[in-house]
């Protein structure tokens, strides 16, 4: 069981599974104050079918910005992205986002606004309901299907978001600072629950976080970004099976790497910081 | 305090305190004797006026007319107004045709339009009719567009993202986003309404309701009668607008309270 999870992707050459990303040298600017601002300069990822990727770096540095290229509510870069070869242009099914912000619908209950996400999947209409409470379940939120989200606390109105990207099994699911407004407690347990998702749909996942600790805990791999332009600075494997250990000693070594990196004058050339662990960029 | 302002039946019994103190001064104008008292009937005699006009008289009747000429008149500038509004917000082009219009059409005073409603339609109940409609039709019609211009992206985006059909985005999203100021829309249409009724009966005097009873009552200076038809008609009104706010809260049942 857990040798058939940890088996590695293949390789390349190999019939592509489903949810390869692939980007390549992305660049997006905004227009702000009548000029141009770029905010993602050169990014090159190639995330592999199945795998989690955890991305670090410091606000505003573009990390929301890059999600929402990846899943197509904008089209306004320059580069290339694709997912299993297909170039990125509008929003489909087979990938979802959780927003920083949860963005349930004030209007409907946590019920209603989960059941949405199925609205044009061809899950049959009567396994609705049950997928919706399972995923309900899931979240911790079973009692609550009826409340509006202005019922819920921040943290519950999160994992009600998560619920609803969920629901849709997405190939490629892209999660925002996801359990940013979670307590440690919440947070352990909610993180436990994301790994074992991933594990048993095996999708591909790529989450933003500010915490270094959860993103090495999930993460295959972690992307460290740098800001003024947005770029990739390092990107960091986990050499480590799931479930992992918390208490790994490797895991730690990294955080403190990880964090050396983020707090570096911005100026320093990135190459002064050697980081252990097995490097690929 | 707080604790006492909260007991419904306290809130209403502070709430009659200033009528309750607006009646004895009337009553104290009345006794005054003089010139005054023509225009300050008694309250004695404004309450038998009432009871006539309630057994034998048309006060229901009246009240059955005022309603539902503001009603049919909500219901059809009202429908209207927000269609359009809607509309306009969804397909801008629309919005950029027919906003000068609207706007210059919403510069004349509603009782403006009726020298001109009275050589096209006659100075019938069309016309009543019409000029009510007309002023439900721009506050629903603006509040509308507002509502719907203004739902937030990151909502629609949501939309996006589970792959809504134009249809599923204005049920699900446009509509109950809009929902908040499409009512504010018909409250204030809902008021107007009642409004041009009123002004409208008393202007041409046509098809009974309680302005043309007071227009009656004027030429007859029955200031007794004119009072009653106030007095109901600011009780109907008020009345009509709780019920109204009540249907609203339910509707809007999802929102947060704002205490
Ligand atoms: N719609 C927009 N128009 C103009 N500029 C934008 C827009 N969205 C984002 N930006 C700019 O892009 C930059 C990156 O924003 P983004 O939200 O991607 O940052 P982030 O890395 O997600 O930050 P945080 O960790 O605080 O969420 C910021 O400088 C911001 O000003
Ligand atoms: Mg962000």
């Amino acid at each position: 069981m857990i040798h058939e999870v940890l088996a590695r992707p293949a390789p390349a050459g190999a019939p592509a599974a489903s949810g390869a990303l692939a980007i390549r040298d992305l660049h997006k600017s905004f227009t702000i104050g009548g000029a141009p601002r770029t905010v993602l300069e050169g990014i090159n990822l190639d995330i592999r079918p199945g795998e989690f990727v955890s991305i670090v770096g410091a606000s505003g540095c573009g990390k929301s910005t890059l999600l929402r290229l990846i899943v197509g509510l904008d089209d306004d870069y320059r580069g290339e992205i694709r997912l299993d070869g297909e170039r990125v242009s509008t929003t489909s099914l087979d990938r979802g986002i959780v927003f920083q912000d949860h963005r349930l619908f004030p209007w409907m209950t946590l019920e209603q606004n989960i059941e949405l996400a199925l609205l044009n999947t061809d899950v049959p209409k009567a396994r609705r309901a049950q997928i919706v409470a399972e995923h309900i379940a899931l979240v911790n939120l079973t009692g609550f299907e009826k409340a509006y989200p202005h019922q819920l606390s921040g943290g519950m109105a999160q994992r009600a978001a998560i619920a609803r990207a969920l629901v849709t099994e997405p190939k490629l699911l892209l999660l925002d600072e996801p359990l940013g407004a979670l307590d440690a407690l919440t947070r352990v347990r909610v993180q436990n629950e994301l790994q074992r998702i991933w594990m048993t749909q095996r999708s591909t996942m790529l989450m933003v976080t500010h915490d270094v600790e959860e993103a090495l805990y999930l993460g295959d791999r972690v992307v460290v970004m740098a800001p003024d332009p947005g770029r990739i600075r390092r990107i960091v494997e986990v050499d480590l099976p799931h479930p992992r250990d918390r208490a790994a000693p490797l895991l730690h070594r990294l955080k403190d790497e990880i964090l050396a990196e983020l707090t570096a004058a911005p100026s320093a050339p990135s190459n002064l910081v050697h980081l252990p662990g097995r490097e690929v960029r | 305090m707080n604790a006492l302002l909260s007991r419904s039946w306290i809130r209403a019994l502070i709430g009659l305190i200033a009528p309750g103190l607006f009646l004895i001064w009337w009553q104290m104008q009345a006794q005054a004797g003089g010139a005054h008292a023509l225009a300050f009937a008694p309250l004695q005699s404004v309450g038998a006026a009432f009871v006539e006009l309630a057994v034998r008289g048309s006060l229901f009747p009246d009240m059955a007319s005022t309603l539902s000429r503001s009603l049919s008149g909500l219901a059809i500038g009202g429908t209207l107004g927000i269609a359009l509004g809607v509309a306009m917000a969804i397909w801008r082009p629309l919005d950029r045709v027919l906003n000068p219009l609207l706007q210059a059409i919403r510069q004349v005073p509603l009782m403006g339009w009726l020298p001109l409603l009275g050589l096209w339609v006659g100075t019938g109940q069309g016309t009543e009719l019409i000029v009510v409609s007309l002023s439900a039709f721009f506050p629903t019609l603006l509040n509308s567009f507002e509502g719907v211009a203004g739902v937030e992206r990151r909502f629609v985006e949501v939309g996006q993202i589970y792959g809504f059909t134009p249809l599923q985005r204005f049920r699900l999203i446009l509509l109950p986003a809009a929902m908040p100021l499409i009512l504010t829309g018909l409250t204030q249409g809902l008021a107007f309404a009642w409004i041009a009724s009123i002004a409208s009966e008393i202007l041409l005097g046509v098809g009974g309701g309680l302005g043309v009873t007071m227009q009656l009552a004027q030429m007859q200076q029955r200031i007794d009668i004119i009072l009653v038809a106030i007095l109901v008609t600011a009780a109907l009104g008020f009345t009509i607008n709780r019920l109204f706010l009540r249907l609203r809260q339910h509707l809007l049942r999802w929102q947060a309270p704002l205490r």
